[in-house]
C-alpha cells in the first residue's frame, strides 16, 4: 500500500529583513492510512510549518520551498495549482487549530458556518457533469441536507442538543465546545487526513482530556488518519501511536510511542523527556536542557542540536547526521548511532 | 513556626455593569471566602483552571487589587488596609513574577535599568553601587555581564523570565508571588527556570505562593497545594496527599486529566462533564453541575464548608464530612 502522506527532504525558507530563516532543513515524514502520528517539538522547531506544507497554506512569498517533495496518496502536491489545491483540501484534508476563538467568525451562527463548510466540501468533492445539472437537487434541498449533516456532525463530536445549538453564535459556546465545532467542520468532507495543530493548548486540562478522548474515539469510529502537532509530551503519550520529534527544522527521531518514551535515543529527545516534571521526581531532580533554541537565520552547522548536546563530538559540527535505524521502526539522526563516526 | 502569610475569608467581587446608566447589575465573585496560611520558607501552590480566581488572589495579597472583604496578615500584621505610603515599605517584602515575561518588562529600558529601578525606589541606590548590585543579581539568576546594556526584546522567553526574577529579587523580598512563571516557556527552558527558582528559594530563604494551572509543575515545586474552583478553595493538603489520595471529586478529575508523558501509565480516567460554568445553583456546591460522584441532595442547596477531615487536609465536599468534634469554624 502506498503511503498516504510522504514528505521527503523538505527545505523551506522565509525571506525576512533580517535575513533568510531556514525554517525546515530536510524534513522526512511518512504516514500510512490509519496512522495517528504525533509531531512534537518546542517553539519554532518547524512542526506547524511541516504540517502546513501539506495543504500548502504557507504564504509564499515570504516562504519559499527550495527542495523536497510532498506527495499525498502518490500525487505530487507541490506542483498543484491553487485552484486544484482548493478541491484537494476540500476532498482530502481537515484541519483544526490551536485557538478555537479566532477560528470561528463571531458574526455568523454556527449553522451558517458549519452548513457552509459542508456545502463547500460537497461542491468541491463531486463535480457534476453538465448534462446532469438539471437533475440536481434545488439549492434549498442542498441546504436542508447540509444542515442535517451539520447536526449529525455536531452529534458525532459530542455537542449536546445540536439541533438547537446550531442556531447559536460562537460566543455562546465555551472554548471546549468551540473546538468541537471546529472538529465537526474539519470532518465535514470525510477527510483522509486530519491535521490537528496544538488542538488542546488553549484549553484547561479537564477540557483537554475531553477533546483528546473525542479525537481518540473519532479515530476508532471513522478510521481517521491524524497528524497531531503538539509541544506536550503527555498529550502524545495519551493519544498517538507513533511520534516524530523535531528540532530546529529537522525530524531528529521517530518511533512508536512506547519505544520513544522507554528507549529514547537522540540526546534531545532524552533531554525533552527529562525536562517534563513527572511523578516520582523529587525536588531538584528535574533536568533542563542548557541553552535555548537556535536562531534559524544563522543555525549551527552540522547537527543543529550540537551546541546544547551533552554528547557532542567532532563530527557533530561538520555535516548534518543522517537518519539511521536504531531499532524496530525506530530511527534517529545522531552521530552516536552511525557507524564509524 | 507561625505563618508568614495568612489569608482570612478573602473576597473579591467585581461589579458587572450594564443596563441604563451603566448600573451595577450583579457581582462577579472572582474570589469567594478564601482562607489559607503559608509558612516561611515553604511553597504553596494555588491551582485551578482559567477563571478560578488564582491570579486575583495573588494580586489581592500584594494589594495590587483591593479586596472586597477579608483580612490579609503578613508576618503577624494586618496589611489589608495599609495606606499607600506604608504599602511601599511592604513592597520590598513581597514581590511578584508574572506570566508573560515580555509584557512585564519595559521595552524601552535596558536590563540594567529594569533590575536597577527597584534599588533606586526602595534604597536610593544609584551609580556604581547600584551597578554592582545589579551585576550580582544578574549573576545569581544566570545572566551574563554583557547583557547589562541590552534590551528585553533581544532575549529569549527564558532569559526574559530571568530578568523578571532578578528584578523581583532586587529588593530582597521574603515572599514572592509567582503567577504562572513558566507557562509561556518551552519545557526544556521551563525546567531551567523551575530549578533556578528552587535554588533561589534555598539560597535566600524565600517563601513562594506558586500560581499555576499545570499540575505537573505544581507537584514538582510545591510543599502544599490549594485547589480552587470558581473562586472557592475545594481542597488543601500536602502535595503528596493531593496527588496520591485526593478526596474532592474535582481534584480527582483534575489529577486524572494530567497527561503523563508515559504511555504505560494506567489510571482510571475521570472525564468530567461540561466546563467551568459561571452560573451555578445559588447556595449549592459550585462543582455540583459537573460532579461525577454520586451527589447528595444538599449538594444543590447547601454550600459545602471547608472542613479538616484529616490532619492538614481540608476538603469542601458534602461527601467528606469532618470527623465528629473536629469542625473548623
Amino acid at each position: 500500500m502506498p503511503d498516504l502522506l510522504n514528505i521527503e527532504d523538505l527545505h523551506l525558507e522565509f525571506h525576512t529583513y533580517d535575513g533568510v530563516v531556514k525554517v525546515l532543513a530536510g524534513v522526512n515524514l511518512r504516514m500510512r492510512r490509519g496512522d495517528v502520528l504525533g509531531l512534537v517539538g518546542e517553539t519554532g522547531c518547524g512542526k506547524s510549518m511541516t504540517a502546513l506544507s501539506v495543504p500548502k497554506l504557507i504564504p509564499m512569498p515570504p516562504g519559499r520551498i527550495t527542495a523536497g517533495r510532498v506527495s499525498f496518496a502518490g500525487e505530487d502536491i507541490l506542483s498543484k495549482s491553487e485552484s486544484a489545491m482548493e478541491a484537494f483540501r476540500a476532498r482530502h484534508l481537515g484541519m483544526i487549530f490551536q485557538d478555537p476563538v479566532t477560528n470561528l467568525n463571531p458574526l455568523f451562527t454556527i449553522r451558517e458556518q458549519l452548513v457552509d463548510a459542508v456545502l463547500y466540501q460537497r461542491a468541491q468533492g463531486q463535480a457534476v457533469p453538465g448534462r446532469w445539472r438539471g437533475f440536481m437537487p434545488s439549492a434549498r434541498q442542498l441546504r436542508r441536507d447540509a444542515q442535517a449533516r451539520a447536526i449529525e456532525l455536531m452529534r458525532l463530536t459530542g455537542i449536546p442538543d445540536g439541533d438547537k445549538r446550531i442556531h447559536d453564535y460562537p460566543h455562546q459556546f465555551s472554548g471546549g465546545m468551540r473546538q468541537r465545532v471546529l472538529i465537526a467542520m474539519a470532518l465535514a468532507g470525510d477527510p483522509d487526513l486530519l491535521i490537528a495543530d496544538e488542538p488542546t493548548t488553549a484549553l484547561d486540562v479537564t477540557i483537554q482530556a475531553q477533546i483528546l478522548r473525542l479525537i481518540r474515539s473519532l479515530v476508532k469510529q471513522l478510521g481517521l488518519t491524524v497528524l497531531l502537532i503538539t509541544h506536550n509530551l503527555g498529550v502524545v503519550a495519551r493519544s498517538c501511536e507513533r511520534v516524530a520529534v523535531m528540532y530546529a527544522g529537522r525530524v531528529i527521531e521517530e518511533a512508536p510511542v512506547r519505544e520513544l518514551f522507554k528507549n529514547p535515543k537522540h540526546p534531545y529527545t532524552r533531554g525533552l523527556i527529562a525536562a517534563v516534571p513527572q511523578k516520582d521526581i523529587s525536588r531538584g531532580g528535574l533536568e533542563g536542557i542548557p541553552g535555548s533554541i537556535p536562531n534559524l537565520i544563522d543555525p549551527p552547522s552540522g547537527c543543529r542540536f550540537h551546541p546544547r548536546c551533552p554528547h557532542v563530538m567532532a563530527a557533530c559540527s561538520g555535516t548534518a547526521p543522517p537518519t539511521v535505524p536504531v531499532g524496530q521502526q525506530h530511527s534517529a539522526a545522531c552521530y552516536l548511532y552511525t557507524e564509524g563516526a | 513556626m507561625s505563618a508568614l502569610l495568612e489569608v482570612h475569608n478573602l473576597r473579591k467581587f467585581f461589579p458587572v455593569r450594564g443596563g441604563m446608566f451603566n448600573r451595577v447589575l450583579s457581582d462577579f465573585r472572582a474570589v469567594d471566602d478564601v482562607s489559607f496560611a503559608l509558612k516561611a520558607g515553604k511553597t504553596l501552590g494555588l491551582v485551578g483552571e482559567s477563571g478560578s480566581g488564582k491570579t486575583t488572589i495573588g494580586k489581592c495579597i500584594l494589594r495590587l487589587l483591593e479586596p472586597t472583604a477579608g483580612q490579609i496578615r503578613y508576618d503577624g500584621a494586618d496589611i489589608t488596609h495599609l495606606k499607600q505610603r506604608e504599602l511601599r515599605r511592604l513592597r520590598s517584602e513581597m514581590q511578584m513574577i508574572y506570566q508573560a515575561p515580555a509584557a512585564s518588562l519595559n521595552g524601552r529600558m535596558t536590563v540594567g535599568q529594569i533590575i536597577g529601578e527597584p534599588l533606586w525606589i526602595h534604597e536610593r541606590l544609584k551609580g556604581d553601587a547600584a551597578r554592582d548590585r545589579v551585576l550580582e543579581l544578574m549573576h545569581v539568576v544566570g545572566l551574563k555581564e554583557e547583557h547589562y546594556y541590552r534590551y528585553p526584546h533581544e532575549f529569549s522567553g527564558g532569559q526574559q523570565q530571568r530578568i523578571g526574577i532578578a528584578r523581583a529579587l532586587a529588593v530582597q523580598p521574603r515572599l514572592i508571588v509567582l503567577d504562572e512563571p513558566t507557562s509561556a516557556l518551552d519545557v526544556s527552558v521551563q525546567a531551567q527556570i523551575l530549578n533556578l527558582l528552587q535554588e533561589l528559594q534555598d539560597q535566600f530563604e524565600l517563601t513562594y505562593l506558586f500560581i499555576s494551572h499545570d499540575l505537573g509543575v505544581v507537584r514538582y515545586m510545591c510543599d502544599d497545594v490549594a485547589l480552587l474552583y470558581l473562586g472557592k478553595i475545594v481542597e488543601v493538603a500536602a502535595t503528596e496527599v493531593i496527588f496520591e489520595a485526593p478526596k474532592h471529586p474535582y481534584t480527582q478529575a483534575l489529577i486524572s486529566a494530567i497527561p503523563e508523558p508515559d504511555p504505560d501509565f494506567q489510571r482510571e480516567e475521570i472525564i468530567i462533564r461540561g466546563d467551568l460554568a459561571h452560573s451555578f445553583p445559588a447556595g449549592g456546591c459550585p462543582f455540583a453541575p459537573r460532579c461525577h460522584a454520586d451527589t447528595l441532595a444538599e449538594c444543590e442547596t447547601v454550600p459545602p464548608p471547608l472542613l479538616e477531615i484529616e490532619r492538614r487536609h481540608q476538603v469542601a465536599c458534602h461527601l467528606h464530612p469532618a470527623p465528629p468534634g473536629k469542625e473548623l469554624p
